[in-house]
């Protein structure tokens, strides 16, 4: 079995969990639904089988262990599902209609973004700089088994190496290899792919059962003719991966499903440090906006957690390279440096000018749905907490980047681009959240004189 | 009902707003295309990583996989060089361990120069194994630590 099918077998997994245990019924349209079980069983599926590779392939030292677990889950979940097949109540509010013609819009586009993509897998087949030098190699030894696992985490790496970062992506690429007995660069491909798809799905699928399908259709569509986030999915980093989380743990305590958010939110910690800072700002946004979720929040975040917490402080204390603790010596005198606050905010506009290409950027076919549909107000509630999730996440980046003790000009170089990536899926949450639907806007009401004419040629017929 | 405070729109602009949304992303995913496939062309494996699989292939081979070797080089510290030659040596080679200096059974000699790579090893006490070409060369010590 290649590293290709054991990333369609983690997806179909989750996949059926996600069926079985999410409960979307009473979303439409349909297809919505199909996007958000399909989406959240993706990314929740590959976070489970990393999380169980990493628990009983590597610290437990038994990879077939791992395995078993998961083809088990996998053959429960399948049953499981067969034999509640025509249960599921079929209720909910009525959807408006689905354009075909935007649908197949949005098929075409992402069948674009597929083909940039490609052009990346077929020329830096390894990804960037960070795939080959941090993700994937701990993914190496992560696959090695016979005691070398944790070379993963070893200090020996260097701080280059961050062996202390979360171990999501790399158990996942780990066991794909592991379970396939090859190195194929093929399996961190098909992860990164997947996460991206996932990502589409969760967005597209959570604002059509927000908002109805033309919204939900033309999220997913800005989305995927994003150039900043097509562009980070070949590079095999841990971006696009916490991207999804992140938008995916939004969605699901928008859909008031906060188990679900949690559960996401959870595996975002698992996947990079930025993640740590998600769930304290995910934390905050909820007890601000849905105060009665944050218990079933937090308790579908704990696994992830759990794990972060044994792996931080358990296995890669002795090699923290953490972003922010190596930057509080000395924090004081740069947070009073004014200059470090102007170079901070010009690169931000820089980079956020930069998640376009050419002529075009994401930002104008969002504008252009903004001045046909307006926005409607009695939905700022909703856009406020996917709009406060992006915004602390921005702020925490912008306070990190004020203390950090490396040079200012090379971290912002080097990474903001990517955390930009990370935020603008919620940032579009937040913005067609609030649109107005289309059905609504071509309801308009009907101006006085044409008024007056319908009702003068009813009276006469 | 919903307390919208904006005009609503008429449906002609509505649908052509939708219209010109869809256009302006299937525009912006062409120019992605063209800009990504460019990109990638250009910027094709820029730190040569695919290349070290062949030049390292023979020292690969012949260190066991558990080994922690050591790591020589004489590419300037601390320059991104330095940095990639380093860190594509170790992905290639892993699970073995690279560890920078000498202090080890097995030494990876990673040399961007020509140079008398015996004479360097010597220096180090290190003796040569092989020299698999292309300044891939693999030390070991005369006595293993």
């Amino acid at each position: 079995m290649t590293g290709l099918a054991w990333v369609a077998e983690a997806v179909l997994l989750g996949c059926l969990l996600s069926w079985r245990w999410i409960g979307l019924s009473a979303i439409k349209p349909a297809w919505a639904r199909v996007l958000l079980r399909a989406g959240a069983g993706a990314a929740g599926g590959m976070g489970l089988v990393s999380c169980l590779f990493f628990l009983l392939g590597v610290l437990a030292g038994s990879p077939a262990a791992a395995m078993v677990v998961e083809l088990a889950l996998l053959a429960w979940a399948a049953l499981d599902l067969f034999r509640r097949r025509g249960s599921a109540p079929r209720m909910g509010v009525a959807a408006g209609r689905t354009p075909v013609l935007l649908a197949v819009s949005a098929v075409l586009v992402v069948a674009i973004a597929t083909g940039a993509i490609a052009a990346g897998w077929q020329f830096n087949p390894l990804g960037n700089w960070d795939a080959w030098a941090i993700w994937n190699l701990r993914a190496r030894f992560l696959a090695s088994g016979a005691g070398l696992a944790s070379r993963a985490w070893s200090p020996a790496l260097g701080q280059m190496t961050h062996p202390d970062y979360p171990m999501l992506v790399s158990a996942l690429v780990g066991r794909c290899w592991a379970f396939s007995h090859s190195v194929s660069p093929i399996a961190p491909q098909a992860v990164g792919y997947a996460f991206f798809l996932a990502l589409l799905a969760l967005v597209g699928g959570g604002v059509a059962a927000l908002r109805g399908p033309v919204l939900g259709l033309l999220a997913a569509l800005v989305l995927a003719a994003s150039p900043a986030l097509v562009h980070e999915v070949p590079a095999q980093y841990a971006d696009v991966p916490l991207a999804c989380y992140f938008a995916g743990a939004a969605v699901f305590a928008m859909l008031d499903e906060p188990i679900a958010g949690g559960i996401l939110a959870g595996f975002a910690a698992w996947t990079k440090d930025e993640g740590a800072l998600f769930l304290v700002v995910f934390g905050a946004a909820i007890l601000i906006f849905r105060r009665q979720a944050f218990s079933r929040a937090a308790a579908g975040a704990m696994p992830g957690i759990a794990l972060l917490v044994v792996f931080k402080l358990g296995l890669a204390h002795a090699n923290s390279s953490s972003l922010l603790a190596s930057s509080l010596p000395g924090a004081a005198q740069r947070v009073t440096e004014g200059s470090r606050y102007g170079a901070i905010l010009a690169s931000f506009g820089r980079e956020l000018a930069g998640l376009g290409v050419g002529w075009y950027h994401p930002v104008l076919p969002l504008a252009a749905a903004a001045l046909a549909l307006r926005f409607d107000r009695s939905r700022a509630r909703e856009a406020a907490f996917a709009g406060v999730v992006a915004l602390g996440l921005l702020a925490g980046y912008f306070g990190v980047y004020s203390v950090t003790s490396n040079d200012l000009a090379w971290q912002l170089q080097t990474s903001l681009g990517r955390l930009l990536v990370q935020v603008w899926p919620l940032l579009l949450l937040a913005a067609f959240a609030c649109l107005r639907v289309p059905q609504l806007a071509a309801a308009t009401p009907v101006p006085r004189k044409r008024k007056a004419a319908v009702k003068e040629r009813r009276t006469r017929a | 009902m919903s307390r919208n405070s904006e005009p609503m729109q008429s449906r002609a602009a509505v649908l052509a707003g939708v219209a010109a949304t869809a256009a302006l992303c299937l525009w912006g995913a062409l120019e992605t295309y063209g800009f990504e496939r460019a990109y990638q062309q250009q910027n094709r494996d820029p730190y040569m990583v695919e290349a070290q699989f062949a030049r390292l292939a023979g020292i690969a081979a012949t260190v066991p996989e558990n080994a922690v070797m050591g790591y020589l080089t004489d590419a300037q510290d601390g320059s991104a060089g330095a940095s990639a030659m380093l860190a594509g040596a170790q992905y290639v080679l892993a699970p073995r361990l690279l560890a920078r200096g000498t202090g080890h059974e097995w030494v990876l000699g990673n040399f961007a120069r020509p140079a008398d790579f015996a004479a360097v090893g010597r220096s180090h006490g290190l003796e040569l194994q092989q020299d698999f070409g292309n300044g891939a060369v693999l030390y070991r010590h005369e006595a293993p630590r």
